[in-house]
């Protein structure tokens, strides 16, 4: 039987930052402009598709990036930042393809329905929406928030992931690498679906009233990646 | 948006007690009954695969079942979502449990389950009656799922050999995509105001059967499992749900027209 409470002990400070990237992670998928199926017809501000796969393709990359980065350097921060720029370019990448996409082809304006004048640039919003839409495309605003979402994104899958790597364990190399990613993974799709129950499937930024609803999802995702970190670590720590 | 049911319980058909015992039965029948009798001959790595299907049935009617309420967001997410925990949940029963992994496994997705229905509702607020029980469901049958289709790829369940053969080449990637896609793609595909338990099963089943072929090309490379008894079951299952699938399909459509072949150019001058 495997020393439970001694390697809990032992790794207490990696449950900690576990529980601390899955927090990160429900905090990020609020910034990601989301809009699912409406946005892809062009009817509501965000990127065209669900939460969990824009939550998914950029936290993976970040979870690849950070991998490739711990494979040659030993700095946790390098990790971490590595896993954060790897996934805050992944998200750019698709919302500059989806702009020109909603711009060049669908023909609409990026605007914003929530509020009247994009926070950011100060232009006007609600003249652009069209009639019957709840906005498209995506203004200023909605791009700069999706990059800090996928930079938390990032930050918290990478952190995961390091935390996992670093537990004490009798594995191989190259077992550990593949169980600390498919568990890095495991948490990651649990915490993204969570706050994106949380917002109701779609958001548009920071600047939405839904966001203020984050606290709510982080708590619940404490919980639920504290429970995940026990049982990753002592899966990874017991043998 | 509310991309998902029309926000009521879904009804008719099989009652989901009997569902929840066959995925749970089936299910570590499957993994047991894989691992031992592969002790005897590989070619019965099969039932694994045969659990998984039962697993994949169970997890599909729990997520039409939760997902007619509308969650807000689409049917997909549920299904990853069950793979996230039973993926978590499958490695650390496999890896303490021994000979009892596949029980362990299946009673750590269940609490983890469990513990995000009520945060759900409790928290989140979404307010839909049957989601700490769907939730418990979806994570055990994703769990169960994971386990069927190891057993079916290495022969066992013993942690050594699942993580040499499954989770170091990443073939569980491959698990957890398909057997995610096998759980969240029966309602996805169904819903609607038409739509029928039968149906949506028959899909379940369907998809079940193309991860067990995807499990029986990966049984190939490895010692424990042969590969072609679970490649030909799969094909054959999948043909009759498929079959079957097409005639409830003909069944519930107001009619059903061939339209032919696009117009050619000089059709259309």
């Amino acid at each position: 039987m495997i020393d439970v409470a001694g390697i809990i002990a032992e790794n207490i400070l990696y449950i900690a930052m576990v529980t601390l990237g899955g927090m990160l992670i429900s905090w990020s998928v609020h910034f990601v402009p989301v809009g699912g199926a409406p946005a892809a017809m062009a009817q509501a501000t965000g990127i065209g598709t669900g939460t969990v796969q824009l939550a998914a393709g950029a936290g993976l990359t970040g979870l690849v990036t950070a991998g490739a980065v711990m494979a040659v350097s030993d700095s946790p921060l390098l990790v971490v930042a590595s896993g954060g720029v790897g996934a805050m370019i992944m998200i750019s990448v698709t919302m500059i393809v989806g702009t020109w996409v909603y711009v060049y082809g669908v023909g609409v304006p990026p605007a914003s329905a929530k509020v009247d004048y994009d926070p950011i640039t100060k232009d006007r919003q609600d003249i652009y929406v069209s009639q019957g839409t709840e906005g498209h495309g995506l203004p200023t605003v909605s791009y700069v928030s999706g990059v800090i979402g996928g930079a938390l994104g990032g930050l918290g899958g990478s952190v995961i992931y390091y935390s996992l790597m670093s537990t004490s364990t009798g594995l191989t190399q190259s077992n550990l690498v593949a169980l600390a990613s498919i568990f890095a993974v495991g948490i990651f799709f649990v915490n993204a679906v969570i706050p994106s129950y949380n917002i109701g499937g779609t958001i548009e930024g920071f600047h939405d009233p839904k966001f203020k609803k984050w606290p709510k999802a982080v708590l619940a995702s404490f919980v639920a990646t504290l429970m995940c970190a026990f049982v990753g670590i002592i899966t990874i720590g017991g043998l | 948006m509310s991309a998902g049911g029309a926000g009521g319980e879904a009804t008719g058909g099989i009652p989901q007690n009997k569902l929840i015992a066959l995925g749970t039965l089936g299910g570590l029948a499957g993994a047991y009954g894989g691992h031992f009798l592969s002790v005897a001959s590989p070619a019965f790595a099969f039932i694994g695969a045969l659990g998984a299907i039962c697993a994949i049935v169970w997890g599909g009617a729990a997520v039409r079942r939760v997902a007619s309420y509308g969650l807000g967001t689409g049917v997909p997410s549920i299904g990853m979502m069950a793979l996230g925990m039973g993926v978590v949940a499958s490695m650390f029963g496999l890896a303490v449990g021994g000979i009892a992994g596949p029980i362990v496994a299946f009673i750590t997705a269940a609490i983890i389950g469990l513990v995000i229905g009520v945060l759900a509702n409790k928290v989140l607020g979404m307010g839909i009656p049957i989601m700490e029980q769907s939730m418990t469901e979806i994570a055990g049958a994703g769990a169960l799922t994971i386990i069927g289709l190891s057993v079916a790829m290495t022969g066992t369940f013993m942690f050594d050999a699942v993580l040499e053969t499954v989770v170091a080449t990443g073939y569980i990637a491959v698990i957890f995509i398909a057997g995610g896609m096998a759980i969240l793609h029966p309602f996805n595909a169904n819903l609607g105001p038409d739509e029928k338990q039968d149906r949506t099963l028959m899909t379940g089943v369907e998809k079940g059967a193309i991860t067990m072929v995807v499990a029986g090309i990966v049984a190939t490379v490895a010692d424990g499992a042969s590969a072609i008894p679970s490649i030909l079951i799969g094909v054959i299952i999948w043909y009759i749900a498929f079959s079957k699938y097409v005639k409830l399909v003909n069944r519930d459509a107001y009619k059903v027209l061939g339209t032919g072949l696009l117009p050619t150019e000089e059709e259309l001058e």
